[in-house]
């Protein structure tokens, strides 16, 4: 579905990514791991856009995507749930779900999709009238996740899942997303914590100092032992 | 009776104030960019209405749409083809970008028009309404209720339109639009191009009140500046805060000190209400911080 190929990016002039090989198939949840400042970030921004290539190539559905401008990528199916949740701040839960559906032009998808996300979220529901900034850290990621939701993505791009959650909190957006999975949503999560991270993916990549340094099926990262290592940087 | 009549002038003057900042004051809070050319683009819109009314005799009123329009375009390109260019890097830039085009469109309308001044005068320009010993002359009138249905209307489209979304979007955070699908710098032009409007449409009224020449445009520039600093960034209702009291004050200081005080009471108000309440009298800010 998604396939990234000898990719190298960063903030001009300064490069972090090098040589980055990385595909995702249909259907699959894929965990992108790696300790802070690894690049995990840099390499959703450019996926989705936000940063332009130094080198290499996207392909996403047999098209070359990584010279498209970042507003195009939600038309093709591709969301991005951003690092620090970046809701609209001065907007309620509401107007934040629907400036997610922004790229949709059909009010009854628009409407099912939000019932749906409302389904997903019952919360949500609750404060649909509130200004986002009275919401609480997991209400806010519920509603970042909603919103990217609210143009009905093929592949969800999740960076910084768990940052700041209750553990509680963080199992229950895994099993939201278990279940988004079984709707046909592909995914690619960056998140702490290892474990977690690959009990619920089907494989995983592993980035460190801006080049993927191992990957593989999830179970087979779980056991290996250098994993912790790698992720923790030593 | 006196303090009526310039309590009334005050309001009167403060509405058209309201509808001449707007416009710079939605380009500042959506962009974070001070566009030194708003009172250069008020003095066009002046310019275009008095080219169609001595042209064909066209009220000045119903020449609105056409200097809307002109100043719409102008704004779009500029910020399509020049700012959305620089606009990522620093404010600097931006600010010598648009003092540029404020020397540019200075220098165009003294070369087309002279540095005297000019001023349109309607057929009903002498009538108005008396009550008691309290005037109120129809033009003043007129200008009153088109600044603030022109304000209104841009207050509906940012407030109930999917474009008036986008436009919020971006100010709150330009990469989010992005992701979203908001074509941002498309945005950025049309923010432009409607600020710029503002200032157009603001110029065709104060046109029909008060003579103008290509020199004033600083100090149209300068009193957005202090209506947006009073009322608030990117806010309507703030626009018509700061307008009323910068109105109200400048009619006042008129009568109550010499007439070389007048222009001096912008300043002495961007100083106080910069030292006392530096978010504004609001205090609210809709848009995007500073
Ligand atoms: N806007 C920026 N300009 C310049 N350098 C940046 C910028 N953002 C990040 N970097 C640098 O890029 C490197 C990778 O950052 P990135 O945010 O991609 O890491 P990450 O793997 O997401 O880390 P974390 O787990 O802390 O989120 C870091 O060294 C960081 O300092
Ligand atoms: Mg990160």
């Amino acid at each position: 579905m998604l396939a990234v190929h000898h990719l190298g990016s960063g903030y001009k002039p300064l490069q972090i990514l090098w040589d980055i090989e990385l595909s995702v198939q249909e259907g699959e949840w894929l965990a992108l791991l790696g300790p802070n400042g690894a690049g995990k970030s840099t390499l959703l921004k450019t996926i989705v856009g936000l940063l332009k290539p130094f080198q290499g190539e996207i392909w996403y559905l047999g098209k070359e995507i990584s010279a498209l401008p970042v507003h195009e990528m939600v038309r093709l199916g591709i969301a991005l749930v951003p690092e620090g949740r970046r809701l609209f701040a001065g907007m309620t839960v509401r107007e934040n779900l629907m400036m997610g559906a922004f790229s949709q032009n059909d009010n009854g998808k628009i409407t099912a999709q939000l019932q749906r996300v409302f389904d997903l979220f019952p919360v949500l529901k609750e404060r649909e009238k509130q200004v986002v900034g009275t919401l609480s850290g997991g209400e806010r990621q519920m509603c970042a996740i909603g919103r990217a939701l609210m143009s009905r993505p093929k592949l969800l791009l999740v960076d910084e899942l768990s940052l700041g959650l209750a553990p509680v909190v963080v199992d229950g957006l895994l099993e939201t997303l278990v279940a988004i999975k079984q709707e046909g949503v592909t995914l690619l999560v960056v998140e702490q914590d290892v474990n977690t991270a690959l009990a619920y993916a089907d494989r995983g990549y592993v980035l460190r100092e801006g080049r993927i340094v191992k990957s593989g099926e999830a179970k087979q990262l779980l056991e290996d032992p250098s994993i912790q290592k790698d992720y923790l940087g030593y | 009776m006196l303090y009526w009549q310039v309590l009334i002038n005050g309001v009167l003057l403060g509405g058209l104030y309201a509808c001449a900042a707007i416009g710079f004051s939605v380009i500042w809070g959506v962009m974070n960019l001070i566009n030194l050319a708003h009172g250069s683009m008020i003095i066009l819109g002046a310019y275009i209405t008095y080219v169609i009314n001595s042209a064909t005799g066209l009220d000045p009123f119903l020449t609105i749409p056409i200097s809307g329009a002109a100043l719409f375009l102008l704004g779009f390109m500029v910020q399509k083809y020049l700012i959305n260019h620089v606009i990522e890097g620093s404010v600097f830039m931006t600010l010598i970008l648009t003092f540029g085009l404020d020397l540019l469109l200075v220098n165009m309308t003294l070369l087309l028009f002279t540095a005297d001044f000019r001023s349109i005068t309607p057929s009903y320009a002498g009538l108005g309404w008396e009550i008691g010993t309290i005037r109120v002359p129809y033009t003043r009138l007129g200008v009153f209720f088109f600044a603030l249905a022109l304000t209104l209307i841009l207050s509906l489209l940012m407030n109930r339109t999917k474009l008036g979304n986008a436009i919020k979007a971006t100010s709150f955070d330009k990469d989010a639009a992005g992701l979203v699908g908001v074509n941002v710098f498309q945005v950025y032009a049309i923010t432009f191009g409607l600020g710029a409007a503002m200032a157009g449409m603001a110029g065709s009224l104060i046109s029909v009140l008060h003579s103008f020449s290509p020199v004033l445009g600083g100090t149209f520039t300068m009193k957005a500046f202090v209506i947006v600093v009073l009322g608030g960034l990117g806010s309507v209702p703030g626009a018509i805060v700061g307008g009323l009291i910068l109105g109200i004050t400048e009619n006042f200081a008129s009568v109550l000190l010499e007439a070389g005080y007048k222009d001096a009471i912008s300043f002495i108000l961007l100083v106080a209400i910069l030292v006392l309440r530096p978010r504004g009298i609001l205090g609210k800010q809709f848009f995007a911080e500073v």
